[in-house]
């Protein structure tokens, strides 16, 4: 196993269409996928990222968006340390469907995790969210506020830099379980994670 | 589930025979998309013969059966009528070149019986004429046990396509040996039932040629060979005598289990004709997950995690490498949903719960990936999506003859060393194509193949026996679940022991004494 120190589980959710894959992919490839066609399921990668000098692994779940397309909905809500909720500027339905989004992540999410509202798609010229009323709704619901662009690279490398950091400072102060690979008690630990994620319900 | 989407209502016609296409093709007409009869037009409609078998393996010689003349096709072609005894050349070049183009026979006759009596008059005939026999499915067999090696007669068994009864209580489904295997899936599907058995080539094998072929395929994992799963046969021996074993009871301790005989024997034993398979329920949930993986001893890991968090519902777990994938990417445009690793695995789950199966899934998902096994993938329960990757698995053979001649091994070897072979070939054959494994890795059964542009003698000779020695020595078998055919019978002593070879003679002789059935195949 390499080496590393943190293990956070990010998950993005939001509208179809909005951009989650094109933010992973510019972050995880450092590209713009043209043509990119909608999930259908969940994508889930590991993207390594240093901070400070700590290696930290970032484990980023990229859901559909489309109802028809979505499942194991609940559970991966369920051990996320960061969700990333994510409306396109450039259309004000994704951004009024924000509240039902919330609902799941009230319903499914730890009430620890670190929630951050992205505005996506900023290159755009036809902007029908004004910056400052998303951000107006991202304080409101104690969320963090970012504005980005998968296509020109906006602010992406930053969204998910500072989901590391923050989710280390929480880890340092024993906010969050901690995974450590030269520790013997990782299996233990991971495994208390995912006992949370599955089986409480069945228990 | 997957064989929903492929035919629609297809089903429904099976019901009364299902006849073949006018031409008398060996495979069916084609009435879905399926990848594999694609192929099967392409190739047939491509120029290359492979060369003839008795010239290219000259030291296997015709045995003294008799040359067909008039009198013997008189008396087919009154017991069958015209239309069902086919001597024009260019009609019988299917019959006479397997799937992979790696053999050629020139016979001249081919017979399409309907029914269990014609086969046994067919069989009387021919053993009392001493004309050798070869019987024929959907000539999908890949060791080259299902077409002619000289000018046998091919008794072909697609109008043998009856469905004969479905109990919807015990799932018991009886029919003739020539229903092709995606018919019987789908007429199993509407009903809310399963057929044990998925393979590839599912939409042109018979049942018949699967039960003789003892074929394993996708989910033997999860559902057990058909040693299991058939609990009854009939067929036909040389001499003509029906054998009826078709009890349909799932415990019948009467005597010595015969019907076993007639599983995995590739025609040698005797002619199958209809067959009683146990039909386990529709599983409710499905997903498929299709995962990125660094190194074998990742795959490993994530192999004891399925097994261990997956248990029950687990009912898939395949191993594709790169190269694999990649015949697949490049010769058929077909599109992986992940970015380019060393290993990718397949695995699906059947449940009967939606919500228990995915959470289940999401929690053997997350300890891989937090044990830092899965770099990369997508999972599913989406029909479309499931369905395109299940593609690109059973696209695989297919996509590895464009690189031209594939040499297939098909061996099973203790999980452990499932990849060994691989690198080594990977040194031995340098003018290869491509050397690459994939298969079924929850089964410990690897399918190493080397492709090169054309047939080369000499990189036989690098590969073989040293594959074959080389498996023996891990105590591996030979040949998992294809069989020995024509292409396997030197090799069968380096998994078989002296005595098992000889009482498979025995039987041989007590069964078929003057060797009709399928001849120059199986027995060394
Ligand atoms: C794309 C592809 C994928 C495959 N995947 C798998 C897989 O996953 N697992 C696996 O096990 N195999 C697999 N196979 C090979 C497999 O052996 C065959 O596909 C299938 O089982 C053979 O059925 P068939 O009707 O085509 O038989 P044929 O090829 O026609 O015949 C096979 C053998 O059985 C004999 N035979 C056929 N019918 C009868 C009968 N009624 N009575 C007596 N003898 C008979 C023939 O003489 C021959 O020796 C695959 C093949 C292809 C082309
Ligand atoms: N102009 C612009 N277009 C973008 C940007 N990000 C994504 N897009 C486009 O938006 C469309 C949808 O992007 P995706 O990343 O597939 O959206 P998604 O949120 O993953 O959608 P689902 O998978 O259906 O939930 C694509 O056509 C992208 O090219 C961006 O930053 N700027
Ligand atoms: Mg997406």
């Amino acid at each position: 196993m390499d080496d590393y120190k943190f293990l956070f589980k990010v998950v993005l959710v939001g509208n179809a269409g909005v951009g989650k894959t094109c933010l992973v992919r510019r972050f995880t490839q450092g590209l713009f996928p043209p043509g990119q066609g909608a999930t259908i399921g969940v994508d889930f990668m590991i993207k390594t990222v240093e901070v400070g000098n700590e290696k930290v692994k970032l484990q980023i779940w990229d859901t559909a968006g489309q109802e028809r397309f979505r499942s194991i909905t609940q559970s991966y809500y369920r051990s996320a340390h960061a969700l990333i909720l994510v409306y396109d500027i450039s259309s004000q339905p994704t951004f009024d469907c924000l509240p039902d989004w919330l609902r799941e992540i009230e319903e499914y999410a730890s009430n620890k995790v670190l929630r951050i509202l992205v505005g996506n798609k900023i290159d755009r010229e036809d902007r029908e969210i004004p910056a400052d009323v998303g951000e107006e709704f991202a304080e409101r619901h104690n969320m963090y506020y970012l504005e980005t662009s998968a296509k020109e690279s906006d602010n992406v490398e930053k969204l998910f830099m500072q989901i590391a950091e923050d989710l280390m400072k929480q880890a340092r102060t024993r906010d969050l379980p901690r995974y450590d690979s030269n520790n013997q008690t990782l299996d233990g630990k991971t495994s208390t994670i995912s006992d949370s994620s599955c089986c409480s319900r069945l228990q | 589930m997957r064989r929903h989407m492929l035919v629609g209502g297809a089903a429904r016609r099976l019901i009364g025979p299902f006849l073949g296409s006018p031409e008398g093709r060996p495979f069916p007409p084609n009435n879905n998309n399926n990848p594999f009869e694609r192929s099967l037009r392409q190739l047939s409609g491509a120029g290359a013969l492979p060369q003839l078998t008795k010239d290219r393996y000259p030291q296997v010689k015709r045995r003294d059966f008799a040359e067909l003349n008039e009198k013997h096709l008189g008396y087919f072609k009154n017991l069958l009528g015209e239309n069902r005894v086919i001597t024009d050349k260019d009609e019988c070049q299917g019959f006479n070149i397997d799937w992979l183009k790696s053999v050629r026979g020139y016979s001249q006759c081919i017979l399409k019986p309907k029914t269990t009596q014609e086969v046994s008059e067919i069989l009387k005939f021919c053993n009392d004429n001493r004309i050798a026999v070869c019987p024929q499915g959907g000539n999908t067999g890949l060791v080259g046990g299902s077409v002619p090696v000289f000018d046998e007669v091919v008794l072909w068994t697609g109008l043998m396509n009856d469905i004969i009864s479905l109990d919807e209580n015990s799932g018991v489904l009886v029919c003739q040996s020539g229903c092709i295997l995606e018919n019987l899936e789908n007429f199993a599907d509407e009903r809310d039932l399963m057929i044990p058995l998925d393979l590839g080539a599912k939409g042109s094998c018979h049942i018949g040629g699967n039960i003789s072929t003892n074929a394993g395929g996708l989910r033997l994992l999860r559902y057990g060979n058909l040693h299991g799963s058939v609990l009854g046969v009939e067929a036909v021996k040389a001499d003509g005598e029906v054998i009826d074993c078709t009890s349909a009871l799932k415990k019948d301790n009467t005597g010595y289990h015969l019907k076993h005989l007639f599983i995995g024997s590739e025609g040698t034993l005797g002619v199958v004709t209809k067959v009683a398979i146990q039909c386990p329920p529709k599983p409710r949930a499905l997903n498929v997950a299709f995962l990125g993986l660094e190194s074998f001893d990742d795959v490993l890991a994530c192999l004891r995690q399925a097994k261990r968090q997956l248990g029950e519902i687990l009912s898939s777990c395949e191993l594709i490498d790169n190269p694999s994938l990649d015949a697949v990417t490049s010769h058929l445009n077909l599109k992986s949903p992940i970015s380019v690793y060393p290993f990718y695995m397949l695995i699906e789950t059947h449940g009967s719960s939606c919500d228990h199966d995915e959470e289940k899934m999401h929690g053997f998902l997350e300890s891989c990936m937090s044990d830092g096994l899965v770099r990369d993938g997508t999972t599913t329960n989406e029909i479309g999506k499931m369905k395109a990757i299940w593609e690109l698995r059973e696209s695989i053979t297919e996509g590895l003859l464009h690189d031209g001649y594939v040499f297939k091994y098909d061996i099973s070897l203790p999980t452990r060393e499932f990849y060994s072979l691989v690198p080594v070939m990977r040194e031995r054959v340098k003018d290869a194509v491509r050397v690459c494994g994939y298969g079924h890795l929850g089964d410990g059964n690897i399918h190493l193949q080397v492709t090169l542009k054309e047939f080369n003698e000499e990189v036989l000779r690098i590969i073989e026996p040293f594959i074959y020695e080389y498996t023996a020595k891990l105590r591996g078998s030979v040949s998992a679940e294809h069989g020995v055919g024509f292409r396997k019978p030197k090799y069968i002593h380096y998994s078989k022991s002296p005595g098992a070879i000889n009482l498979m003679k025995q039987l041989k002789v007590m069964m078929d004494p003057k060797g009709i059935l399928n001849p120059y195949k199986v027995i060394p």
